[in-house]
């Protein structure tokens, strides 16, 4: 045919290569794609997250086979969606199992995607050039947080149907517009089988879409310039006389071997689960959300799901006692900006805002600031990388007290947690207000505390033992 | 690696040491629940014994709607066994449901009689299991001339329905009328997952499977990571 | 090896005991890794099959032919198909061998809808005047359309002796369900299994061999 490619391959790959670049992205990204040798434990957790995405997506297809996004009655009175998810349970051919794996699967993503940012956060994989690589993936945390919502509906248990009319409420809270705004969201006055309805579209297709097209932009920025590691060092600073970095090894093979050993020690935990314990005391399967949704009645105790409750518990912090708290904030802000060597303009319409921002943190609801104070915690991660002004990119070469704050973070993350899984309580809420402060701190007033500190030597080359 | 590795254990055992903290953390308690019998749960016999109990005595009332006749197979009813049981009229393949009418019930007792298929789930608690719920809640009525149908309940306290097994528990020795009721509970936690059994089974196929790969995949990681320098 | 690939961390050309090494855990992971990924497929594609649902719907159907007259026909749902009780006239009998020469598997030896052995005659049934079959063509699965009229009519020939046509792609079938020669549809119409209750009742979709 005219004007060919010339390619290196011959025989049928030769055929592909010159219509389609197959052997040019397998050299790119896989065969010849260098990554820095010592990564460690924490570096599993990302090729575990495509793992159960691809889990999800192929159980969550044959779920949709058998289930049914319908909020009526059957004639035994039973909701159908309710219903057709126990028919999936018993008369579906090992409907059980693929029940079971969707539903083990969602916490195990969450718990997977923790681990992969907390990865990210102590060895300052979010730093230049890497930012865009963390802002996609603070977009696909957030689309899976809402993947994760609209798939709770569906279900129809008591849980579902309370956690859903919960949160769309939530959005009441925004002035002017919040009640309409609820309305359009339900589809309906209350959570119904409109909800329902466009839930299941929102979870089956929008969403999944949305995630698997951002999961590519995040590994495509990542191989655009190659991955960090443990002790922060820049591999492609020391390459040999062909450009291939001293301490990189190629992924395939490599690390492709290395993520097969991380994925059965995955499974073990996986499946372990699945077989022995898929409600996992209550944790992974609500026990309150095998009674059918009612709309009349309210179950005593509602909670989210585990992976939401530390946020959850910021949104029960702010009461009308955190907004002082937050008008404090600003003050403290209008401190920093009067000791700013910034113009006077600029000095002047800062504290204007300030101003402006205190008095509504007063006028508004603290409704209101909660749902802000829980959204915010998640989109103050997105700017991290112009938080962190630290040196010193990864925790090992940080002073000791950094290291002890990382952990103070840490512990302070999962007990707000657990505290979310509770009713409020005293000691809770006065904890949940300072957790929710220090969690916030941590990050607003990085800028300052992370440039404080004896810093270690970084050195050269990665720190790597043969084995 | 290590030094972050156990510090992560740390937290973890820190926070899990918080949780475990008694009187701070803890929440409200609910009643204390008896254990069903274990060997009950799974005791074919049992639930077979408790089918019947459950057709007699409640299915007046509450319906088993997910579950079909035909798959009480699984408990080892024989065809016969299976239609002695069930109501006239009904055919092996259809669904168990009770013929009262929900509006009226809900006239009667306050609400309509749940549909028990997954109460033995939904019951769960930090205290116990649904099926452990069950066979307390059954044997907890006491005579309450301030309730409507007389009786009360020291697991579900204001219940609307009436202690159905009085007749039964009135003309058994306590020992073989908590027997009844552990074969009932036993029946309405095989009802609630008749999945479990196997799924047991084939979880220790699969953990045994999962050994050997996990060994394999170790062996193979090693045979390459060996020429990394 | 050129003297940069030295300082390299990795083998760019791995000796050949550990190729050989490397082949033998690779061949023992993607054996056990193959039949991990079957016992996978196993569950999900498995969970396709019809449902308990499907197969309780699909059970037996009992009918009642005392009140079909000489000539009629009754539709019945068994397995979501219609199943036609034919209560033939010694005409439409008659018929069955004048027709033979224009059929195309006029002893029903085909066997993609294997014929019962006591449907296994001209008139396909167990009793004569009784003809049990699924109304569903066997070309491409639309219902075929009665004509027991005989005579000249459009699209049936001169000499139709009556039966069905498919208005989908115009296959012929006689007063016993079997195609006509040169149709598209290949077999003739599926006989389910069936047995007789009594004179007036049958059982379709079992026999005295179980069911269907």
């Amino acid at each position: 045919m005219a004007s060919e490619k010339n390619v290196t391959t011959t025989g049928l790959l030769g055929w592909i290569d010159t219509r389609f670049p197959l052997t040019k992205l397998y050299k790119e990204h896989l065969s010849e794609y260098y990554a820095p040798k010592n990564f460690n434990f924490f570096y599993f957790f990302g090729s575990l997250a495509m793992v159960v995405l691809a889990l999800q997506i192929i159980t969550g297809i044959f779920l949709t086979m058998h289930y049914k996004p319908d909020a009526s009655l059957n004639a035994a009175g039973v909701p159908v969606a309710f219903a057709s998810v126990e028919y999936i349970m018993r008369e579906v051919p090992f409907g059980w199992l693929i029940r079971y794996m969707h539903s083990t699967g969602a916490s195990a993503f969450f718990v997977v995607v923790y681990l992969h940012m907390w990865r990210g956060l102590i060895y300052g994989s979010y730093r230049s050039p890497r930012e865009l690589i963390w802002i996609f993936g603070c977009a696909i945390f957030l689309c899976l947080m809402a993947e994760a919502f609209f798939g709770y509906l569906l279900p129809w248990g008591q849980m579902s149907y309370w956690g859903a009319q919960v949160i769309v409420n939530l959005f009441s809270a925004v002035p002017l517009i919040g009640p309409d705004l609820s309305v359009w969201i339900r589809g309906d006055f209350v959570v119904g089988d409109a909800t329902l309805n466009r839930f299941f579209a929102f979870h089956v297709i929008a969403i999944p879409l949305v995630l698997v097209g951002l999961v590519a932009a995040h590994i495509i920025a990542l191989h655009e310039v190659g991955s960090n590691n443990p002790d922060g060092v820049e591999i492609k600073k020391n390459k040999n006389a062909d450009g291939i970095p001293l301490d990189g090894i190629p992924f395939h093979p490599y690390y492709s071997v290395h993520d097969i050993l991380g994925i059965a020690g995955f499974l073990i935990l996986f499946c372990a689960v699945v077989f022995f314990a898929p409600e996992l005391g209550g944790y992974f399967l609500e026990f309150n959300n095998f009674i059918p949704a009612d709309p009349l009645v309210t179950p005593p105790h509602i909670a989210p799901v585990w992976y939401f409750t530390p946020f959850y518990s910021m949104l029960r912090a702010v009461t009308d006692l955190f907004t002082w708290v937050m008008v404090a904030s600003a003050g403290l802000g209008a401190l920093a900006v009067l000791r700013a060597r910034w113009p006077l303009v600029v000095k002047a319409g800062a504290l204007a805002a300030l101003l402006v921002l205190a008095v509504t943190f007063r006028v508004f609801d603290a409704k209101f600031w909660g749902v802000v104070i829980m959204g915010g915690a998640v989109v103050i991660l997105f700017f991290l990388p112009w938080l962190d002004h630290s040196p010193v990119k990864s925790i090992r070469y940080r002073p000791n007290w950094h290291k002890a704050l990382y952990m103070v973070f840490l512990v302070n993350f999962f007990i707000l947690g657990y505290l979310g899984v509770l009713p409020p309580f005293p000691f809770g809420q006065a904890y949940s207000l300072v957790g929710t402060v220090f969690y916030f701190a941590f990050f607003a007033l990085m800028p300052i505390w992370s440039r404080i500190g004896d810093f270690k030597p970084v050195p050269e080359r990665v720190t790597f033992k043969p084995h | 690696m290590k030094k972050l590795f156990t510090s992560f254990l740390t937290a973890m055992a820190t926070t899990l040491a918080l949780i475990a903290a008694p009187g701070v953390f803890a929440a409200g308690g609910p009643v204390a629940l008896d254990a069903t019998p274990a060997q009950k749960l799974s005791d074919k016999a049992a639930m077979q014994n408790g089918a019947k109990t459950f057709m007699s005595y409640c299915l007046g009332c509450h319906g088993l709607s997910a579950m079909r006749y035909s798959r009480l197979a699984d408990i080892g009813m024989t065809e016969e066994q299976i239609k002695a049981v069930m109501p006239p009229g009904a055919k092996p393949g259809d669904y168990i449901r009770t013929s009262l009418n929900r509006a009226e019930a809900k006239d009667w007792f306050g609400a309509a009689p749940p549909d028990l298929s997954v109460t033995a789930r939904s019951r769960s608690s930090h205290s116990g299991t649904g099926t452990d719920w069950i066979y307390t809640f059954l044997r907890t009525y006491y005579e309450d001339a301030s309730r409507p149908t007389g009786w009360n309940n020291k697991t579900y306290v204001g219940v609307g329905m009436p202690h159905v097994l009085w007749d039964a528990q009135k003309s058994k020795p306590p020992a073989e009328f908590d027997s009844m009721v552990g074969d009932l509970a036993a029946f309405l936690n095989y009802v609630s997952e008749p999945a479990q059994f196997s799924r047991k089974t084939i979880g220790v196929v699969v953990m045994v499977f999962l050994a050997i790969f996990f060994v394999l995949a170790w062996r193979l990681n090693k045979v390459y990571w060996k020429n990394i320098k | 090896m050129s003297q940069s690939s030295q300082d390299l961390s990795f083998p760019v050309q791995p000796s050949s005991s550990a190729t050989s090494e490397r082949r033998t855990w690779l061949i023992a992971c993607g054996a056990v890794g193959g039949v991990a990924a079957a016992a996978t497929a196993v569950p999900l594609l498995t969970s396709m099959a019809p449902a308990e649902k499907a197969r309780s719907a699909g059970a037996p159907v009992e009918v009642d032919i005392g009140d079909i007259p000489p000539g009629g026909l009754k539709t019945v749902e068994w397995r979501g198909k219609p199943v036609w009780i034919v209560r033939r006239t010694p005409e439409m009998l008659a018929s069955l061998e004048k027709i033979e020469p224009q059929l195309a598997d006029p002893k029903s030896d085909r066997t993609a809808f294997p014929t019962p052995t006591y449907a296994k005659n001209r008139h396909r049934s167990i009793k004569p005047e009784f003809l049990v079959t699924v109304g569903i063509c066997t070309h491409l699965g639309c219902s075929p359309v009665s004509k027991f009229e005989t005579g000249n009519q459009p699209g049936l020939g001169a000499d139709w002796q009556g039966g069905y046509f498919c208005p989908c792609h115009g296959s012929n079938f006689d007063h016993a369900g079997r195609v006509f020669a040169n149709k598209p549809a290949p077999d003739n119409l599926e006989i389910p299994r069936h047995m007789y209750l009594s004179d007036t009742r049958i059982v379709v979709g079992k026999d005295e061999k179980g069911e269907a």
